[in-house]
């Protein structure tokens, strides 16, 4: 009977949805005042609904219901209860309901805590907001319902957690990314809202550019992680493939980027009001793109769920509907947004719509570079092909060096314009210090140098230096300068880190396959490598091979266990690789294939900096963070 | 000239450069990078050149997995039920990678007809299937 009590609550809550998404807007424009509903106890009563129907489908989880088929899929009685805990959203039906309660949480903090005082403006962007929730629960209970029963024999046991879900990274990672995802909503009711009743630039960039910030701030953390998962639990050493699904995430990511760099000059100055909307669609709609993406199968990616393209059509509907919709009323509304401001060349208005510009080119290019393999089978009636890592990569350098370049000099810029004499000279002290610094990471580094990755270094000391910067006044002490500014610093300093970790690790990796019996020892990079000893061991659901390495070099003597892992029930192998982290480099090894008795294939790696893309990703979720949250005081 | 057309010009002209930019880039980067996908059929039918990096796909035959003892390479054959094709491999397969599983591989070929992979791509989960492949099968019943 449990599991039915999910499934009635989340019909009351597609009801309810319905009648939020109506009756309100309703209410405005046909000047009926009873039809106004008590948003705040809606937005409630909603968010109770959707939380009860989540806790539902953990609980028969947790008491391994397996008369509910997804639970029979998705979890197995030998399952660790945490690992049952995490696979509610370990499959396409769960992950929808935990995306819904995302969406709502959003919503329900939107209307709680913003310094909106307009009755009509709230409750359109509720009512809207409502109706994209009704759109994702009519689906899930149309085409993915997760609380469909196995009767009248249920299963005795379930077919298990796909193994390589099976990690603490995983817990965490898909709710980070579904909430930077559905916080998009937000910034797209906004503008919705913003159009119909032709709002003031800056009093509607005000609303959105907090939940603009926090959900940029959770995509981070979300794509960081899965990064950080895919590098370790997938046994590569890879920490990105420019997979369909991933692109799908960073496409949001970067618009959702540019939208608050142009939401600071909206509400600043009350320019880019149109852009700033038209950018709230964009970024809310490639985060639907991404899911339709994902949950259609419709491209060649690891993360493609169970194909079927009867929910491909639905999200496509849904997509349809709520673009076409809000792009119609972009285009049949007399708009009053852009306003008199004026700037010149060197301004920091035109600094944000360079950084905007770049920003969203590079967005639709990697948007088109994963949809390409679609329009071309379709404009060649069926040939298959695939766009790959290179195409990004050969995009994306040109738009990061000048992005970077920007980035370095941008926070010296002044609204209107720039008194070049100052500018100039910043610019200067600036460079000298960037040398300095680039010396300095040199002499860490290493006897060779290649053209790219000197560029990224410069880049990462260029953009450190221009975040860095003295203060304008010199009466001010530097470090309140800095605390004043302490989130734009973050998120800087952070892309000056990421961009090092990435400029380094991609030019200086070692990589080396080869075959070693237990006793092997061989030379690679400064270190000495030996394969020790290999095993069996066994865990809660599985038995596996460890291997013992040891890492040598002239101070220090470590020790590490690569596995090869078998899961039971499923038999599927997976690879748990050792990895030596160190703050300036990890060492990687992983288990290969068992050629005969004890003697493995092995890859071993070197990753100079690999974590400093981690940590520059977290200190960028960090001050958007902060600078959200200040945002949403302060507003 | 008028400060507001003044900005209205800068802006065109940076929109204008970066997506002339964008466009030369992406058209130039998609005709090196595309990778065209061929069955074992019809790589029989098509005439290729050795060079050309294509990607490919099948099941893999049961049986068909040799792995040398003391080095790396591997040979095995993937089937669309119509006609095979060997494929050979130097380096660590990945652990999803099985006989009677569906495989996609990146690599050209060689002069005898048979295919060296440098990359090969096992399905995720027992549930999915790499589209091509998949396709590959419905074609077939």
């Amino acid at each position: 009977m449990i599991p039915e009590l999910g499934h009635i609550t989340l019909i009351a809550y597609l009801v309810l949805c319905l009648v939020g998404g109506i009756l309100p807007l309703a209410a405005i424009f046909f000047n009926k005042a009873a039809l106004e509903m008590p948003i705040k106890r809606v937005t409630s009563l909603l968010f109770s609904l959707i939380t009860f129907s989540f806790l539902i489908l953990i609980y028969s989880f947790l008491v391994d219901d397996f008369s509910v088929a997804y639970v029979a899929q998705n979890s197995n009685i030998n399952l660790p209860f945490y690992f049952k805990f995490a696979a509610t959203w370990g499959a396409h039906e769960g992950s929808l309901i935990l995306w819904i309660l995302a969406m709502n949480a959003w919503l329900i903090s939107f209307i709680f805590l913003t310094k909106c005082k307009n009755t009509d403006f709230l409750n359109t962007v509720f009512s809207i907001s409502c109706q994209v929730m009704f759109a994702f629960t009519l689906f899930t209970l149309l085409t993915s319902n997760p609380f469909e029963r196995i009767l009248p024999i249920p299963p005795l046991n379930g077919a298990d957690l796909n193994p390589s879900l099976q990690d603490i990274a995983f817990t965490i990672h898909p709710p980070l990314l579904y909430f930077g995802y559905s916080g998009l909503l937000i910034p797209f009711a906004i503008a919705v809202a913003a159009m119909l009743f032709n709002t003031d630039t800056k009093e509607w960039a005000s609303y959105s550019r907090p939940w603009t910030l926090l959900s940029c701030s959770f995509l981070t953390l979300g794509i960081a992680l899965g990064s950080w998962w895919a590098y370790y639990e997938l046994g590569w050493g890879g920490w990105w493939f420019w997979d369909p699904v991933e692109n799908a995430a960073f496409v949001p990511w970067l618009l959702s980027v540019a939208l608050f760099h142009s939401l600071i000059t909206s509400q600043s100055k009350g320019v880019f009001g149109k852009w700033s909307i038209l950018l709230s669609i964009l970024a809310f709609s490639t985060s639907l793109l991404g899911t339709f993406l994902v949950r259609s199968g419709i491209l060649t990616s690891v993360h493609a769920f169970a194909l079927d393209p009867e929910r491909g059509l639905f999200i496509l509907g849904i997509l349809a509907f709520f673009i076409v919709g809000s792009l119609i009323i972009y285009s049949i509304k007399d708009l009053n947004q852009d306003n008199s401001g004026t700037y010149e060349l060197n301004s920091k208005e035109f600094g944000f719509l360079l950084n905007n510009l770049l920003l969203v080119i590079l967005a639709i290019s990697i948007l088109f570079g994963t949809i390409f393999p679609l329009i071309y089978e379709a404009i060649t009636d069926g040939k298959q092909i695939s766009v790959g890592a290179p195409y990004f990569e050969i995009i994306l350098f040109p738009f990061a060096l000048a992005l970077g370049l920007l980035q370095g000099i941008a926070l010296y810029l002044s609204w209107g314009s720039s008194s070049s004499f100052s500018f100039i000279q910043r610019v200067f002290l600036e460079s000298i210090s960037v040398f300095g610094l680039i010396l300095l990471i040199l002499y860490i580094l290493f006897d060779n140098l290649y053209l790219t990755s000197f560029i990224t270094i410069f880049l990462a000391c260029w953009i450190a230096a221009g975040t860095l910067q003295v203060s304008k006044k010199r009466n001010i002490n530097y470090w309140s300068f800095l605390k004043k500014r302490l989130a734009v610093t973050f998120a800087h300093v952070g892309m000056a880190i990421l961009v090092l970790g990435v400029g380094v690790v991609s030019s200086y990796s070692l990589e080396k396959e080869l075959i070693l019996a237990p006793g092997d020892s061989f030379e690679f990079g400064d270190q000495i490598v030996s394969f020790e000893s290999v095993e069996d061991t066994l865990g809660p659901n599985y038995f596996s091979k460890s291997a013992n390495i040891s890492f040598k070099d002239t101070q220090n003597d470590t020790n590490v266990i690569t596995e090869k892992r078998t899961y039971v029930p499923s038999g599927q192998l997976t690879t748990e690789a050792g990895i030596i982290m160190e703050p300036f480099q990890d060492l990687y090894i992983s288990m290969g294939d068992n050629l005969e008795a004890d003697i493995w294939s092995f890859k071993v790696q070197i990753k100079p900096f690999i974590r400093w893309i981690w940590l520059g990703a977290l200190l960028i979720a960090i001050g958007s963070m902060l600078a959200g949250i200040k945002q949403i005081r302060r507003a | 000239m008028n400060p507001i057309r003044k900005q209205r010009l800068y802006a065109l002209v940076a929109i204008l450069i970066g997506s002339l930019l964008a466009t030369w880039l992406v058209i130039s980067a998609l005709s090196e990078n595309m990778n065209l996908f061929y069955s074992p059929t019809e790589i029989k039918v098509a005439e290729l050149n050795e060079d050309t990096l294509i990607r490919a796909g099948g099941m893999v035959k049961t049986g068909s997995i040799i792995k040398d003892t003391n080095s790396l390479n591997v040979v095995f054959t993937v089937t669309d039920y119509q006609n095979d094709l060997e494929i050979n491999y130097e380096g660590i397969l990945p652990d999803l990678f099985a006989e009677n599983a569906g495989v996609v591989v990146r690599g050209n070929l060689n002069t005898d007809g048979s295919f060296k992979a440098i990359e090969v791509l096992a399905k995720h989960d027992e549930n999915y299937m790499p589209p091509e492949v998949a396709k590959l099968m419905q074609e077939d019943s």
